[in-house]
């Protein structure tokens, strides 16, 4: 992945020590912190323009929802958060994006140091194929974290709203267990390693309405602790959980014949559910035109 | 370049979201034509009226029953947003003003019986005939506020300085001073009268500043809904 961006000092991006007590803003109130400031953001693909012009502020312990038609390029954008585009050779990412004003794509600032801060949870849920606890435990091991392993896991289960149903066969396959117990043993899983953040791509896709008021019933309880980021295709979900909320679309280049996702609206949930200020956001929330 | 994927869709929802406003109106035109039987049995006394409305105020209430119930089917089903959501719930609003403004339309034609008594002080009987053509006026003005969903008119009709109260109370006043073996029955029939017709013409500022509300999103205009 290629990176074009301005210079910053490279000992403000190291060692990434984001923790509230340490931030900079610290005097401020929790709530109005912000952990992300994205600053015309543009994401390309080779030549293709997927996403241009991000500009959005993500505060502390606050739900923020992207949305918008398929294409638009919110899992796109959902992925600059913990460099997950990194991983894509043709992906090039232009325009800022700070974390506790750290310049997240500084080349000093690691990226596995990212991703254990910025934790993720996909679609579908992808437990590994080994037991649950194993599972929990994996992130921890990998990160060189110490203390009781039990304890962690046991914290990190009940934080997902789990340790109730599995604490009886911890040392069963987690396949074994139901969509949505997957899922919240990856939510688990993300949750041991003591991040800052979760990212969470349309977590609830593939998962039945039970399973997803449980998803939904986590969020609300682990927003306390975490700052939480979510695409959704599901606006009633946005609208029950966000409190901010993005909404993008796609515009067509008529040369190319390409699409790229801009970013039209950005406001609290309750505005953009009730009294949305762009006419493409009201067009679209309220579902009557595609 | 048309974009062939973009344009109206859920296009049954939308008729229906259409009829509905339609429905409204149509409500709201059988109140008015309560209205119109109110002004006539309280200038009259046409006893006759009374059954007439009687049947009409049943109408008006059944058809509050069914579009309340209708939207809350649109809710159930549609989970409407933004405007689509202020739209059900100011109609949801203003279904219950209608059915309100139509009780109290009824309650002064059943004073129709007591004609005799209203008119038999001619100077409140008077300021009750022009409480009745001021509350009127308010409520058709509301209702063409509706049926354009005129923004500028439902402002006008929230903001104008409206003389109803200072009629209620010169009728107050004039009641007071009544004097004679009828005058504690005039006084009670014009109370209750001029008490309605008071009452009408804020309902129907109400439905203006709901549509204000509806058209604009902002809440501050619900304060204007409060009586």
């Amino acid at each position: 992945m290629n990176r074009v961006t301005t210079e910053t000092p490279p000992e403000a991006a190291l060692p990434l020590d984001v923790r509230a007590s340490t931030h900079p803003h610290s005097g401020r109130a929790e709530h109005d912190l912000p952990v992300f400031e994205v600053g015309d953001l543009n994401v390309y693909y080779a030549g293709f323009q997927a996403v241009r012009d991000v500009n959005i502020t993500v505060r502390q312990r606050e739900i923020t929802a992207l949305i918008g038609p398929s294409g638009c390029g919110k899992t796109t954008v959902l992925r600059c958060f913990n460099r997950m585009n990194d991983l894509i050779p043709t992906a090039r990412v232009e325009g800022k994006i700070d974390y506790h004003g750290i310049d997240l794509y500084h080349r000093a600032v690691n990226p596995v140091e990212v991703r254990r801060r910025i934790g993720m949870v996909f679609q579908k849920p992808n437990p590994f194929p080994k037991s649950i606890y194993d599972n929990v435990a994996y992130g921890p091991r990998v990160a060189g974290m110490k203390g009781d392993m039990d304890e962690r896991v046991e914290r990190a289960l009940r934080s997902a709203a789990l340790w109730d149903e599995v604490k009886d066969r911890l040392k069963s396959s987690a396949l074994g267990l139901s969509g949505g117990q997957q899922q919240r043993v990856c939510i688990a899983r993300a949750i041991a390693v003591e991040p800052d953040v979760i990212l969470m791509d349309e977590p609830c896709s593939a998962l039945d309405p039970i399973a997803t008021g449980r998803i939904e019933d986590l969020m609300r309880e682990i927003k306390e602790r975490y700052t939480i980021m979510i695409v959704t295709h599901n606006m009633q979900q946005a609208a029950r959980i966000s409190d901010m909320c993005a909404f993008f679309t796609t515009e067509v280049n008529e040369t190319s014949d390409t699409r790229t996702g801009l970013l039209i609206e950005f406001d609290s949930t309750a505005k953009m559910f009730s009294n949305p200020s762009d006419e493409r956001t009201e067009n679209y929330v309220t579902g009557r035109f595609g | 370049m048309n974009d062939p994927s973009t344009g109206p869709v859920r296009l049954a929802y939308s008729a229906e979201l259409d009829q509905l406003r339609l429905q409204v109106e149509v409500m709201a035109i059988r109140v008015d034509e309560n209205l119109e039987r109110m002004r006539e049995a309280l200038a009259n006394g046409d006893t006759a009226i009374v059954a007439v409305a009687l049947a009409a105020d049943d109408e008006i209430d059944a058809m509050n029953v069914s579009l309340t119930e209708r939207c809350y089917d649109l809710l159930r089903r549609e989970a409407p947003m933004a405007s689509d959501l202020r739209f059900i719930v100011s109609v949801l609003r203003i279904l219950g003003e209608l059915e309100r403004i139509g009780d109290l339309a009824l309650r002064v034609v059943k004073l129709s019986n007591d004609h005799h008594l209203l008119a038999g002080s001619a100077t409140s009987f008077e300021i009750l005939r022009t409480m009745t053509d001021q509350a009127i006026e308010r409520y058709r003005q509301s209702l063409r506020a509706w049926a354009s969903m005129d923004l500028v008119l439902a402002n006008a009709i929230v903001t104008a300085v409206h003389d109803m109260d200072a009629f209620f109370e010169r009728l107050l006043v004039e009641l007071f001073h009544l004097q004679g073996p009828d005058a504690t029955r005039i006084a009670v029939s014009s109370f209750y009268a001029g008490r309605a017709l008071e009452r009408i013409n804020d309902h129907a500022a109400i439905i203006a500043a709901r549509l204000r509300y509806l058209l604009t999103g902002d809440p501050g205009h619900l304060n204007a809904e409060v009586r």
